[in-house]
């Protein structure tokens, strides 16, 4: 240990802060001070604390009893088994695509070329050395949550991950895909940090599929900014190797009347968490907001959102499935905060959970905070097993038990998936699900 | 095809709903099983289609001279037996033609027979919708969700053609149908009626019958038939009133 620390230190994070003192630098001086005070958060708070209400439903032991440490740049070879699996998990149809390999811009996989004027999409790495000004602004000025922990560390070690920023007006119809692919194994933690910004009226959709091998522990953050009447789609499948770790953050900021769609789909990895901060600070903002997991042996799972709306007639949808076989538990918290003088917000959420094992579990923890008295809001939340008479209707029909029992997990999760607007993309979604449940044990 | 002997069933509560229950339907036959509500007509299409919560406490039921009571319900649908439902499982976020086809080739992978493709599945299709004037647009919706009660029946029965069972239990098919809708499914029926398939209708009504001609009708009162006779049995039922019948037994 070199450095002198002025600032106290969790044990935990000690092996973290050393770390850091052994990574190459090179970056320009204000990314340095902006990382050493995150590093310095991250070193007061430790790791997340159970007893905090928005970790109380996971259970992080394992990553605390190991460290699981960054790394530094590989090398830039793409080898025969990173290449299949990323042929496994691309998206065909995809017009522009982003590739990172264990955490780092990889351009052999990559397709950025051919895109309109006014847009701009690169890696994190690169974009801070050529066009510093697309992202300097979201440092020095977090805009949300750079308190957290896990954001903090991520802030802190961060390598690469994507930055996508629009011009007004711009309209990018097809999917653009950006994978992140772990090929190491070797229990590292791999830091991405991506941006977006959406110019007033720009248009946007985006995959990010996250798959791998072996054990590492994935740290994913993206910020989002949303200008006046800004519409951006984003679809998130989680892939990740039986050993991984995925905790992904989405941070949004919503312009007046920016219009967001989330669709969160986990469905692979041992410990599995994606949280949704979303602060709806212009008006007549919609928000809509979907997500599922799909879980078993003894894999854990936790979607946790958070809309805020600070202005009057924001609309917030949200619908969220949670699956659950053998011995696996999954875990749904949402809030909706309206605060005062956000009149006229119109928000729902919904719950729906089947439990498929005696030994499985899903909690379901719907908050709504109301501050206006002119809005209009509700939540539902359901936890059961499939439905026996729509079971034994399939298998009158000749569709064997288990056959007919995939039938109508699929069923449940795919309502999720139908609101996806691109056929080609929501096919791509579907055969992901479908080769999921394949594996599904009861 | 199907002898039922003395076949006896009871709910978990105990209550017994069969109380020795004899049939024998023969291949290019049609029987009517009539009789009032609580008679026990919809549990002897539960018990013979497999549907859990029944417990068969004596008798046996012998289909294609195998044992039905001991198949799970998915093999006896494989091995040709339908139930046409009275009430029609609504099922969200299934796609009708998608379940369907997942049907057909079940049975036909049973059968050792090569699955149908899409193209082969929609040329298959498209000849038995007209059969029953059902819009290919509910095809695409999700099994029995938004369908009308007419639709509903139809669907049963469009799902029967595209089977083509060796059995086919109706079970009240006519209920809550119109007219119109009635002539319709009557239609398919009769259009499936052939030597080598046969069908039960169970009604409380002699209405469909007007319609699907049967070869035998039956009575099924306290969990027993107890008249058989020819088709001139349901229109002597409509006039007298199933209670007679039990005054008779």
């Amino acid at each position: 240990m070199s450095a002198v620390v002025d600032f106290p230190v969790k044990p935990q994070a000690r092996p973290y802060l050393d770390a850091y003192d052994r990574l190459p630098s090179g970056e320009p001086e204000w990314l340095g001070a902006h990382r050493r005070r995150a590093l310095a958060r991250f070193a007061e708070k430790g790791f997340p604390d159970r007893r905090s209400e928005a970790w109380r439903y996971i259970d992080l032991r394992a990553l605390e009893e190991q460290p699981m440490l960054p790394v530094g740049r590989i090398g830039d070879a793409v080898d025969a088994a990173v290449r299949k699996r990323f042929v496994e998990a691309a998206f065909s149809e995809a017009a522009y695509r982003l590739v990172l390999v264990d955490g780092r811009y990889a351009a052999e996989l990559s397709r950025v070329d051919g895109l309109p004027s006014g847009v701009w999409l690169g890696g994190t790495a690169t974009t801070i050395a050529e066009r510093p000004d697309l992202v300097r602004a979201a440092f020095e000025a977090p805009h949300i949550n750079a308190e957290r922990p896990f954001t903090a560390l991520n802030a802190a070690f961060f390598g690469d991950g994507f930055v996508l920023d629009m011009a007004p007006g711009v309209a990018l119809d097809r999917p653009i895909e950006i994978v992140h692919l772990a090929s190491m194994g070797t229990g590292a933690s791999l830091h991405t940090r991506s941006f977006v910004t959406a110019g007033p009226g720009s248009r946007a959709l985006i995959l990010e599929t996250f798959a791998g091998a072996g054990r590492y522990w994935r740290n994913d953050v993206v910020e989002l900014q949303l200008a006046a009447g800004a519409e951006f789609r984003r679809v998130v499948l989680v892939e990740e190797s039986a050993d991984a770790f995925h905790i992904g953050e989405l941070l949004a900021v919503l312009g007046p009347a920016a219009r967001l769609a989330s669709l969160v789909l986990l469905l692979a990895g041992r410990t599995v968490r994606h949280e949704a901060t979303i602060r709806s600070d212009g008006a007549q903002t919609q928000c809509d907001l979907q997500g599922a997991f799909v879980l078993s042996g003894r894999q854990e799972a936790n979607i946790v959102s958070t809309v805020d709306h600070a202005a009057p007639g924001g609309e917030t949808r949200e619908v969220f499935k949670g699956v659950a076989a053998e011995r696996a538990h999954g875990a749904f918290q949402g809030r909706i905060t309206v605060r005062p003088g956000a009149q006229k917000v119109d928000a729902h959420q919904l719950s729906q959970n089947l439990v498929l094992s005696p030994r499985a579990a899903i909690d379901t923890k719907p908050e709504l905070e109301i501050y206006a008295d002119d809005v209009k809001c509700s939540h539902g939340a359901a936890v059961g097993d499939l439905d026996e008479a729509a079971l034994f209707y399939l298998r009158t029909r000749g569709i064997a038990h288990e056959e007919a029992r995939r039938m109508l997990i699929a069923a449940f999760v795919r309502e999720v998936i139908d609101r996806v607007g691109s056929a080609p993309l929501r096919e791509h979604l579907l055969a992901r699900l479908a080769r999921r449940l394949a594996m599904l044990e009861k | 095809m199907l002898e039922i002997r003395n076949l006896r069933a009871r709910l978990a509560d105990g209550r017994e709903i069969l109380r020795g229950i004899d049939l024998s339907v023969n291949a290019g036959e049609v029987h009517a099983i009539m009789g009032p509500n609580g008679s026990g007509k919809s549990t002897l299409a539960a018990v013979l289609a497999g549907r859990e919560g029944y417990e068969v406490s004596a008798g046996t039921v012998t289909y294609l001279d195998r044992d039905l009571l001991a198949m799970p319900a998915d093999e006896r649908a494989r091995e040709g037996l339908f139930l046409a439902f009275q009430y029609p499982v609504e099922l969200p976020g299934v796609n009708n033609m998608y379940f369907l086809r997942a049907a057909i080739n079940a049975q036909r992978r049973h059968r050792g027979e090569p699955e149908l493709d899409a193209g082969q599945f929609l040329r298959a299709v498209r000849a038995k919708l007209k059969l029953l004037d059902i819009g290919e647009d509910l095809l695409q919706r999700a099994v029995n969700v938004g369908f009308s009660g007419g639709e509903k029946k139809r669907n049963e029965i469009f799902q029967m053609a595209m089977l083509e069972p060796r059995l086919a239990i109706l079970d009240e098919t006519d209920s809550g149908l119109d007219i119109d809708a009635l002539r319709v499914v009557a239609r398919g029926v009769n259009e499936q009626r052939a030597p080598d398939r046969a069908i039960v209708m169970i009604t409380h009504y002699q209405r469909l019958l007007g319609y699907v001609e049967p070869d035998h009708v039956h009575v099924l009162q306290d969990g027993q038939i107890v008249e058989s006779g020819d088709k001139d049995l349901a229109v002597e039922l409509e006039r007298r009133g199933y209670g007679a019948v039990g005054d008779a037994a």
